[in-house]
């Protein structure tokens, strides 16, 4: 139900995560390690790449203005202000690589904090808050970034919040439908026996057995916030500059589509390298946590 | 899109980038606004004569969807290309600022004996024989109806200014009409030039004239009948063969909505569209444009300013020091040349070049770095530390805001920034979408300062009391436009003046001085004169740009294809 | 049944109540209002737009404009557009058309492709064909919509000038072919994602259906493998994929209103957009709920569906 529908797919259930067998499967699994691969370089890049570069990011040189890619100084070509469009690349990495994550930590807290109380609180207080959840899945996924982001004043903090807000629903289904079936289970039973406090029963035991999903999930998470975070861009709502970012580099790429056509077609590419690689790992994962699954 | 007529194709545009590095060469940014302007004018040769009767179509492209179709209702700009084909007003302006006559049969002037007592007396005589659509034959009481409904307590209007002084309105004649102003005001003249005159016979039969059938399905007096809408999409009208004026000489008008600026011109250069007006041409592709084989491209004069606004309560930006030196290292003509591929006109001026109030003997704006840290350094703006000044505690910062998404606007931001930032002057960016940006935060100065392209003008007059007159603050009194929070006793007195003034010369004079005055304390900072670019086919013929209609399609009726 | 149709009744009606809440919280809450457009032209004074305001009712408190629009929506009443003034149903419905034909017929084409790419890689599990599909759906589904759009329009429109470069026809022409031409690149844009959901779900759904008892009994009697794929695999593999497409309801939207801007359709994407930016407050409200009640139709759909097919073959569709 998200941009991104192979969180649908969730396993219902898992084995332990850390074992050797699940990491063994994952080692295995060859698309699964180029993309942590891919993910661990353009991390690095753009961490230390603008560092070596000799121009910066926000310098603009008007002279230099739409210079094409492959044919100057300027490996990549600049942009209608003359900028390194490379520079910009990998600083824009930097941003959108950290929206991701800043997105999915915040998303995850709050489709854990939702899953677990929902789960273990069955009643009214369960039903209330998956009836909220639902509610929020009916708007689509679009509609509801674009309905708060006219509206909020975008800056990368805002943003973050923003795509956090609209998709941690996945999470606290999932996350939901484990504790309700691990609640149940004997050593979740044993400790409400020896008198532990639901504080302690959720966090400590039942928690933890329910990480696989979850790693999963906040894998396939980081690809879905940053695919948000280009489509805000893209309808003008994203990130404001100078801030580069991957979304924004692409927002106003429709005018020169004809004239420079790398404007449009470089952040793009790297937008789609940097889902894919999250995708893949998110597939890895789920197919070394569950066996039985056997999606692609 | 880039299909040629003759069904080849080519590969793209020719690259900007060397057209504007050749251009810089040559220091050239007038080069190209003198040969948009011949285009305008080679139209003018062997005109052939206009077809017997209505004939053909034209498609006008819009990049803004016109959706308010009652007149007298808020709309935006957009839906004025609608208005004026469908209804008249009782005088028109035309390019040279002139009113013409339309419903009415003169112009009312102190010498014509239509305006008397100062102002406070006026006398309408109106055109015999001009009918509604339907086929009632339009009155004075049509007016009247028209002058009241705005007024009217429960009534949507679009806007009172000007009106809201008018009282007892009698109709003295089928086809005479007169009332009184409750003060003088002379931009009233040119307020009703935009005035458009409904039909009473059908709007008062609605139960709330808000929501009547009429606002849907608009019935007028202009050269062009409703047709058809299909939301989202296009608006069809059709040739009234009753007209009272020139025309309509077209048999339909398609007006077609490309919710895009960049897809309108690719459907213009592929002919899907005859002609785009309005938002016009994206000034990036303006070389390629006037290169277009059977396409004519032109640079139309627009009223319309680009300016940096300033909140004149800020604490760093009420200073004056600051915005002078602020202006003095603003790089016009970079933002022109090079953003605007020198497009746009530089001004220094809120009034139009084109107004017969316009000062031309302004002092011209030099940029100058040195001068501009000069400013500062006597005012008292030291350099700290972090290259950023300081004056008595507060730093040299502030924001400059402007609507999400503008391109061209947001390059100008980091152009100023990179300039603003070797003064000593910190300028950041915080853009905000259109609905929240011109929302409260506008309407109730809280902005820093802004980037905004508007009118400093009532209509067509000269007038901008409710743009810097002190008691127009709406953050303060809730009335007005004069968000910049300006007020100059002077200034104030001169409005009041202006306003009461019939005389022209007598106004130039007094127009001369506010221009002046605000040269010099820099309310505004003035960047440029929009001059956007518009274009059609070839064979089209009275397509005349107006600085003075909202719309260039204000002559509609009088259009035409070469056979 | 009908017990379970009530229940799923009350629940949805339920819902539509929350979704109408947050979505009305969420439009009059934010800063900037119906007005905004009008302030930014200069040519209406505050008094002018504040007198407005009291007109439209926007200065009264939310919980007593949310109570009126809820009661209004509940007798049939939508509302007003602020835009133009005419009934948010009657736009809403003049603005269906085009978003259904794209919809329609991109989900028919990821249909078609997804579920022969899905059925090609199950027979021949682990093969070149299969590796590379997985990949390729993978990306599929990485790609921003609007960029594969951007990318659409300059291959093929700017490049080799085949399709138009936007809208649903030319202005006077309008004939059946002039609409297809002008459908192809939005449909395929669309069908992009559908199309990878559809291929990952077929082939998982087949291979259940394969690793069937019926099926080994099948094959044990020697029933040619072909019919066998035909006749038992296909048929029974096929209908939990109907679910999916009910479920796909929501990100169909999505991807249908990123579509429309690029290729400049007059769907509800564009017209939500529009309506947004022009905070016209019933248009919006309006799209929001009845996206809602589609999506929920789409899940009742799939769960109806899922309670007649087979649970075992159902549960890995979901």
């Amino acid at each position: 139900m998200s941009l991104d529908p192979t969180l649908d797919a969730l396993p219902a259930r898992a084995e332990g995560f850390w074992n050797g067998r699940g990491m063994r499967r994952f080692r295995r699994h060859k698309l699964a390690v180029f993309g942590a691969v891919t993910i661990i370089l353009m991390t690095l890049a753009c961490v230390i790449g603008p560092w070596l570069l000799p121009y910066s990011d926000t310098f603009i040189d008007i002279r230099q203005r739409f210079a094409p890619p492959f044919a100057g100084p300027h490996i990549l070509g600049t942009d209608p202000l003359g900028r390194d469009i490379l520079a910009r690349l990998l600083m824009a990495g930097r941003i959108s690589l950290a929206v991701g994550f800043c997105a999915m930590v915040l998303s995850m807290g709050i489709g854990i904090a939702v899953g677990v109380a929902a789960g273990f609180y069955e009643g009214v207080i369960g039903a209330a808050l998956m009836r909220f959840v639902d509610a929020m899945l009916c708007f689509p996924t679009i509609f509801l970034l674009l309905a708060i982001s006219a509206l909020i004043q975008p800056s990368v903090p805002s943003i973050v919040v923003l795509i956090a807000m609209t998709s941690w629903m996945e999470v606290a289904r999932v996350v939901e439908a484990q504790i309700r079936s691990l609640r149940t289970r004997e050593f979740a039973q044993a400790a409400v026996a020896m008198g532990s406090s639901n504080m302690r029963i959720m966090v400590r035991e039942l928690l933890p057995n329910a990480i696989a999903p979850i790693v999963v999930a906040a894998t396939l998470n980081v690809a879905h916030a940053i695919l948000a975070e280009s489509y805000i861009s893209f309808l003008g709502y994203g990130i404001q500059p100078p801030t580069p970012s991957w979304g924004n580099m692409l927002e106003n790429a429709q005018s020169y589509l004809t004239s420079a056509p790398w404007l449009a077609i470089i952040p793009g590419a790297a937008i789609t390298l940097a889902v894919t690689s999250f995708n893949f790992v998110g597939d890895g994962l789920r197919d070394a946590l569950d066996p039985r699954m056997d999606l692609p | 899109m880039t299909k040629k007529s003759d069904g080849s194709v080519t590969s793209a545009f020719p690259m900007p980038a060397i057209h504007r590095r050749d251009m810089l060469a040559l220091g050239a940014g007038g080069l190209l606004a003198a040969s948009g302007f011949s285009n305008a004018r080679a139209q003018t040769k062997a005109v052939p004569p206009p077809p017997a009767k209505p004939t053909g179509q034209v498609v006008v492209g819009l990049s803004q969807e016109p959706t308010a179709f009652n007149p007298l209702m808020p709309g935006i700009e957009v839906d004025e290309t609608i208005w004026m084909q469908i209804f008249n007003t009782m005088w028109v302006a035309d390019p040279k600022g002139n009113l013409i006559p339309d419903l009415a049969v003169e112009i009312p002037s102190e010498a014509n004996g239509g305006i008397s007592e100062g102002g406070l007396a006026w006398k309408v005589k109106l055109r015999p024989g001009v009918t509604w659509h339907d086929g009632t034959p339009f009155t004075a009481e049509d007016v009247k109806y028209t002058l009241e409904l705005i007024n009217a307590p429960g009534f949507k209007a679009r806007t009172r200014i000007g009106h809201a002084f008018v009282r007892d309105i009698k109709v003295t004649g089928p086809l005479e009409i007169s009332w009184r102003m409750e003060k003088a005001y002379a931009p009233y003249l040119a307020l009703l030039s935009n005035t458009f005159i409904v039909p009473k016979h059908i709007l008062e039969k609605a139960a709330d004239p808000n929501t009547a059938p009429f606002n849907q399905t608009p019935v007028g007096t202009g050269p062009f009948k409703w047709g058809t809408r299909t939301p989202g999409d296009n608006i069809q009208l059709v040739a009234n063969d009753k007209f009272h004026g020139k025309g309509p000489y077209l048999e339909r008008a398609v007006l077609k909505y490309v919710p895009e600026q960049t897809s309108l011109y690719a459907q213009f250069r592929t002919g899907q569209v005859d002609l785009i007006i309005g938002t016009g041409i994206p000034a990036n592709f303006y070389a390629e444009a006037v290169k277009l084989p059977g396409r004519k491209v032109v640079k139309i004069p627009s009223a319309s300013l680009e300016m940096l606004m300033p909140n004149l309560e800020h604490p760093v930006l009420k200073d004056k020091a600051v915005r002078k030196a602020l202006y003095a290292s603003l790089n016009k003509q970079a933002i022109i040349d090079i953003i605007y591929y020198g497009l746009h006109i530089p001004t220094e001026s809120f009034s139009p070049q084109d107004s017969w109030a316009y000062n031309p003997n302004l002092p011209k704006h030099v940029y100058d770095i040195a001068l501009a840290n000069k400013i500062l350094d006597d005012a008292g703006w030291k350099r700290s530390g972090s290259g950023t000044r300081m004056k008595d505690g507060v730093p040299l910062t502030f924001a400059v805001s402007t609507t999400t998404g503008a391109a061209l606007r947001e390059q100008a931001q980091q152009l100023m920034m990179q300039d603003w930032a070797q003064i000593g002057a910190k300028m950041t960016i915080n853009n905000m979408p259109a609905a929240v940006i011109w929302g409260e935060f506008y309407t109730r100065s809280k902005f820093e300062s802004l980037i905004v392209g508007t009118a400093f003008r009532t209509v067509i007059d000269p007038d901008p009391a409710a743009r810097f007159a002190s008691d127009a603050i709406p953050a303060k009194s809730g009335a007005g436009a004069n968000q910049m929070q300006w007020a100059n006793a002077e200034v104030d007195q001169l409005l009041k003046d202006g306003q009461t003034t019939f005389d022209q010369e007598k106004r130039k004079a007094i127009y001369w001085k506010l221009q002046e005055i605000a040269r010099e304390e820099l309310p505004i900072l003035p960047i440029f004169q929009y001059a956007p670019v518009e274009g059609y086919k070839e064979g089209l013929i009275g397509y005349e740009p107006n600085v003075n209609a909202r719309q260039n399609t204000w002559n509609m009726g009088s259009w035409y294809w070469a056979r | 049944m009908s017990g379970f149709l009530l229940q799923r009744l009350l629940q949805a009606i339920l819902l539509l109540l929350i979704v109408s809440m947050i979505g009305f919280a969420i439009l009059h809450l934010a800063p900037g209002g119906p007005l905004s457009q009008f302030a930014a032209g200069g040519e209406m004074n505050q008094e002018d737009l504040d007198r407005i305001i009291e007109q439209l009712g926007l200065n009264r408190p939310l919980p007593v404009q949310y109570a009126e629009w809820l009661w209004r929506m509940l007798s049939g009443d939508w509302g007003l557009s602020y835009r133009d003034q005419q009934p948010v149903l009657h736009i809403i419905a003049g603005h269906l058309g085009p978003t259904l034909e794209l919809m329609v017929s991109s989900t028919l084409l990821a249909m078609l492709i997804g579920a022969w790419i899905g059925i090609i890689g199950a027979v021949k599990r682990y093969s070149l064909f299969d590796s590379i599909a997985t990949i390729g759906t993978m990306i599929a589904l990485s790609i921003p919509t609007f960029w594969f759009g951007l990318v659409v329009i300059y291959v093929f429109s700017v490049g080799l000038g085949w399709l138009p470069s936007g809208n649903r026809f030319t202005i006077g022409d309008g004939s059946f072919l002039n609409r297809l031409h002008h459908l192809v690149g939005p449909c395929v844009v669309l069908a992009l994602v559908s199309t990878a959901v559809w291929s990952r779900y077929m082939r998982s759904s087949m291979l259940d259906v394969i690793n069937q008892d019926f099926v080994r009994t099948a094959r044990a009697k020697g029933v040619p493998e072909r019919q066998i794929l035909m006749k038992h695999v296909l048929r029974n593999a096929l209908l939990p994929m109907i679910t999916i497409t009910g479920l796909h309801v929501p990100s169909l939207l999505s991807g249908a209103l990123v579509t429309e801007t690029v290729f400049t359709w007059p769907g509800m994407g564009r017209l939500f957009l529009d309506s947004i930016s022009y905070r016209d407050y019933p248009v919006v409200m309006g799209i929001l709920m009845f996206t809602a009640v589609m999506v929920l139709l789409g899940s009742l759909l799939a769960d109806l569906l899922y309670g007649v097919a087979d649970p075992r073959i159902a549960r890995s569709g979901r």
